[in-house]
C-alpha cells in the first residue's frame, strides 16, 4: 500500500507558484505511468504534469483554477483501487479556486549552525519510536498499520513509529492528529489548504482556534514539555557532536558590497539569486585556493575532485539540509540559480537524492536576510571549512585616502579545520574572495 | 556559431487553417516523445483568420458569443488568453526539447521575446518587454504575442508577429486579456514591409538565439498535408 503525492512542479527557476489549469484525470480514474494528469500554467506557458507511478488518482487537493506554491502537494495517487477511499478520506478538502494563495512560496530559511548532511526522509515503517506509546496500539488489520497518507508523512517527519499510535479514525485508522498527539507536538506542517503559511511562521496548532498571540520564532514543543528529536534533528545532533573532535578556528573579513549589490540588481530579473552569486564567488575563489576545499582524513589531507558548494537550509519541521551546487566554479551563474531553485523546492518536498545533499566540499551559511551582522558556523563533518555570511549594511567607512563615505559592507566569518587549513590559507582565501566581490562581481557571469 | 544543432524547418506556402497546423505540431511533438534523439523542429507559417484561447483562458475577453464566433474559435493547449491569427501575421511554432535549451519555461518565453526583439533591431526598431506582460511591444503597442505549451519539456505553440495584417479582428477581443493595451503591426513603422521580407530575419534570429541550424525536412520527415517546400 502506498500513496504517492503529486507536487506543483518547478517549471522555471523564477517560478514560485503555478496555476492549475485543468485536471485531465478525475479522482478515481486509472493513471498510467507517464500519462498526463494535469496541466499547470505559469506566465504564458503550460506544462502537462505526468504521473511518475501507475495507479489511481485518489484525490485532487487543489481544484482547477487555484494556485499553489512550487513543491506543494496538489494530488494523490494510490496503487490500488481499494486505497482510493482511504486516501480520499484522509485528504483535506480541496482548496477552492477563490482561496488561491497569492503569497510567494515559502522558502526554507538558511541557517547559521553547521548543517547536518541528513539522511533521506525515512520510510515510515523504519522510523524509530522515541515516544512511549500513550495508548493501546493501532488496530492492525492483517498485521498492517492503517494510517492516512498525511499521518504517515507526519510520522516519518516526526520520527514516530506508527505501530505505537492509536488511531481515532474509522476502523482505528491513524489520523494526522493522532500522530500529533502521540508526540505532544503541534503539527508544524502546513495543511495543503493553507499552503501559504510562511516557512518560519509559528507552528501554531492547527486545531487550536483560540490560540493566544502566536510566537514569532519557531519552536518544536510547547512550554513545559520535552520533545524527542526527530530523525532530521538527530542527524544534526550527531554531526554537531562530531564537530567537537575537530580543532577549528575562525577568521573574519569585512567585504564592501556596493558593486555586488548593483550587479545583483541587474541580473536579478534574469533569475539570478544572491545565493547563487555567493556560491559562484566562493566556487571561483576556491578554485584558486584548493587548500580551503580540502579536508582531514585518516590517510591525510583529502583534495576533492570537484568544488561542490553546499548551502545550509533550515527545514520547516526541524533539522538542516545542505543542498549542493556541484562544480560551482565551472557552472554558469544562470544554471546555478536554476539549480538552486530546484534544489530548494525539492528539499522542501523531501525529494533530494542523497548525493544532492551529502557531497558538499565547502559550505556556505547565510543569515544576511535576517539582518544578522556577524555569526560563526560549526564545521560540517568531512569538510575543511564553512563560511558564515552576515547581512550587508550601509556603514560609515573611512577610505584609504582619509575621506569618509557610506558603503555597504558585510562580515564573513570562516570556520576552518586547523589540521588542514592554516591561518594564512584562510586569510589569503578571504582576501581574494573580498577582492572578487568588491572589484569584479560582473566576472561571475562569464 | 559553428556548433549549431541541426533542426528541421517546415514552411507553408499558403495560409494554413489553425487545426491543421496544430495537428502538425502534435505530430512533431509525438515524434520527439517517441524518439528522444529526433531533431528539434519549427513551423513557420501564416494562419487563415481565427481566434484561439489558451487552456485556462477566460471567455470574458471575447467580444462575441463563443457559441457564434465571427471566425473559427479554438481552445488549445497553450498558456495565455485569447488571441487572433490571420494572414499577414508570421507564426513561428518551435517544437524543441526544452531540456536541451535550459529546461526553464520562463527562460524560454524570454528567449522567444529575444527572437522578436532581434528582428525589430534588424529593422532599426527598439522593441521592448513589459515586465509581467509576456510579448514584444513597440511604443506601447503589442507587436508579438507569445504562448507556449509543453509536454515532457517538448514545446509547441510559440510566437505570432504582426507584419502587415489588418488589425480590425483584434477589436472583437481583449487580446491576451490586456484591456487598454493596443495591438500594433510592423507595417505601421516600416511601410511596405511584407511577411516574406520578415520571415528570413525571424528565422535567422531564431537560429541564432537557440543555437540551431535550420534545414528542410528530409524525405522521411514530412508532415501529412504539408506540401513540398
Amino acid at each position: 500500500m502506498a500513496t504517492h503525492e503529486i507536487f506543483m512542479p518547478a517549471l522555471s527557476s523564477t517560478m514560485t507558484e503555478g496555476k492549475i489549469v485543468e485536471w485531465l484525470k478525475k479522482p478515481g480514474e486509472r493513471v498510467e505511468r507517464g500519462e498526463s494528469v494535469l496541466v499547470v500554467e505559469s506566465d504564458k506557458a503550460d506544462m502537462d504534469v505526468e504521473a511518475f507511478q501507475e495507479g489511481f488518482l485518489a484525490a485532487v487537493l487543489m481544484e482547477a483554477g487555484s494556485t499553489a506554491p512550487v513543491g506543494e502537494t496538489i494530488g494523490l495517487i494510490v496503487e490500488t483501487e481499494a486505497e482510493i477511499a482511504a486516501a480520499k478520506a484522509a485528504a483535506p478538502a480541496p482548496a477552492a479556486a477563490a482561496a488561491a494563495p497569492a503569497a510567494a512560496a515559502a522558502k526554507p530559511a538558511p541557517v547559521a549552525a553547521a548543517p547536518a548532511p541528513a539522511p533521506q526522509a525515512p520510510a515510515p515503517v523504519a522510523a524509530p519510536a522515541p515516544v512511549a506509546p500513550v495508548a493501546p496500539p493501532a488496530v492492525a488489520t492483517d498485521g498492517r498499520v492503517v494510517a492516512t497518507p498525511r499521518a504517515r508523512k507526519l510520522a516519518a517527519q516526526l520520527g514516530v513509529a506508527l505501530a505505537s499510535v492509536r488511531g481515532s479514525g474509522p476502523n482505528g485508522r491513524i489520523q494526522a492528529e493522532d500522530v500529533e498527539q502521540a508526540t505532544g507536538q503541534p503539527v508544524s506542517v502546513p495543511r495543503v489548504a493553507e499552503g501559504t503559511a510562511p516557512a518560519m511562521a509559528a507552528p501554531a496548532g492547527n486545531g487550536s482556534a483560540a490560540a493566544p498571540a502566536a510566537p514569532a520564532g519557531q519552536a518544536f514543543g510547547r512550554a513545559g514539555e520535552t520533545v524527542a528529536f526527530n530523525t532530521l534533528q538527530q542527524a544534526v545532533v550527531r554531526n554537531m557532536n562530531a564537530s567537537l573532535a575537530v580543532p577549528c578556528f575562525h577568521v573574519g573579513y569585512t567585504i564592501t558590497t556596493d558593486r555586488l549589490d548593483a550587479f545583483y540588481k541587474q541580473v536579478k530579473a534574469k533569475g539570478v539569486t544572491m545565493t547563487a552569486l555567493l556560491a559562484k564567488a566562493v566556487g571561483v575563489t576556491l578554485a584558486r585556493h584548493p587548500q580551503l576545499n580540502a579536508s582531514a582524513s585518516d590517510a591525510g589531507m583529502a583534495y576533492p575532485a570537484a568544488i561542490n558548494v553546499a548551502v545550509a537550509v533550515a527545514m520547516d519541521d526541524g533539522g538542516l539540509i545542505t543542498p549542493v551546487l556541484a562544480a560551482a566554479d565551472r557552472t554558469d551563474l544562470y544554471a546555478l540559480s536554476r539549480q538552486w531553485a530546484d534544489l530548494v523546492a525539492r528539499s522542501r518536498s523531501k525529494q533530494l537524492k542523497p548525493e544532492e545533499y551529502t557531497t558538499g566540499t565547502f559550505t556556505l551559511s547565510n543569515l544576511g536576510m535576517f539582518g544578522v551582522d556577524r555569526f560563526d558556523a560549526i564545521l560540517p563533518p568531512g569538510t575543511g571549512a564553512i563560511l558564515a555570511v552576515a547581512a550587508s549594511r550601509p556603514v560609515v567607512a573611512a577610505l584609504k585616502d582619509g575621506s569618509i563615505a557610506v558603503r555597504r559592507q558585510m562580515q564573513v566569518n570562516l570556520t576552518a579545520d586547523h589540521r588542514v587549513i592554516y591561518g594564512t590559507h584562510a586569510a589569503a582565501f578571504l582576501k581574494d574572495l573580498a577582492q572578487l566581490i568588491e572589484t569584479s562581481p560582473e566576472s561571475l557571469v562569464l | 556559431m559553428a556548433s549549431n544543432i541541426p533542426a528541421i524547418l517546415f514552411e507553408a506556402a499558403a495560409p494554413v487553417p489553425f487545426p491543421l497546423a496544430w495537428e502538425w505540431q502534435r505530430q512533431l511533438q509525438r515524434r520527439r516523445l517517441e524518439d528522444l534523439s529526433a531533431p528539434d523542429a519549427a513551423l513557420l507559417l501564416q494562419h487563415t483568420p481565427c481566434y484561439t484561447l489558451g487552456r485556462g483562458a477566460s471567455l470574458g475577453h471575447l467580444g462575441f458569443d463563443p457559441a457564434r464566433p465571427p471566425l473559427p474559435l479554438h481552445r488549445i493547449d497553450r498558456g495565455g488568453e485569447v488571441t487572433h491569427h490571420l494572414p499577414g501575421q508570421l507564426v513561428l511554432y518551435p517544437v524543441l526539447d526544452l531540456q536541451r535549451h535550459g529546461g526553464d519555461l520562463h527562460f524560454y518565453l524570454r528567449a522567444l521575446e529575444d527572437v522578436v526583439l532581434a528582428v525589430l533591431q534588424e529593422l532599426g526598431l527598439a522593441g521592448e518587454r513589459i515586465e509581467g506582460l509576456t510579448g514584444v511591444w513597440l511604443e506601447g503597442r503589442k507587436l508579438a504575442a507569445i504562448g507556449v505549451g509543453a509536454r515532457r519539456w517538448i514545446s509547441q505553440h510559440g510566437l505570432a508577429l504582426n507584419v502587415d495584417c489588418p488589425l480590425e479582428g483584434f477589436g472583437a477581443i481583449v487580446p491576451c486579456g490586456l484591456a487598454g493595451r493596443p495591438v500594433g503591426r510592423l507595417v505601421d513603422w516600416r511601410p511596405c514591409l511584407t511577411p516574406e521580407q520578415v520571415a528570413p530575419l525571424l528565422l535567422a534570429a531564431f537560429e541564432c538565439r537557440f543555437g540551431l541550424a535550420l534545414r528542410p525536412p528530409g524525405p522521411q520527415e514530412g508532415l501529412a498535408g504539408l506540401g513540398e517546400g
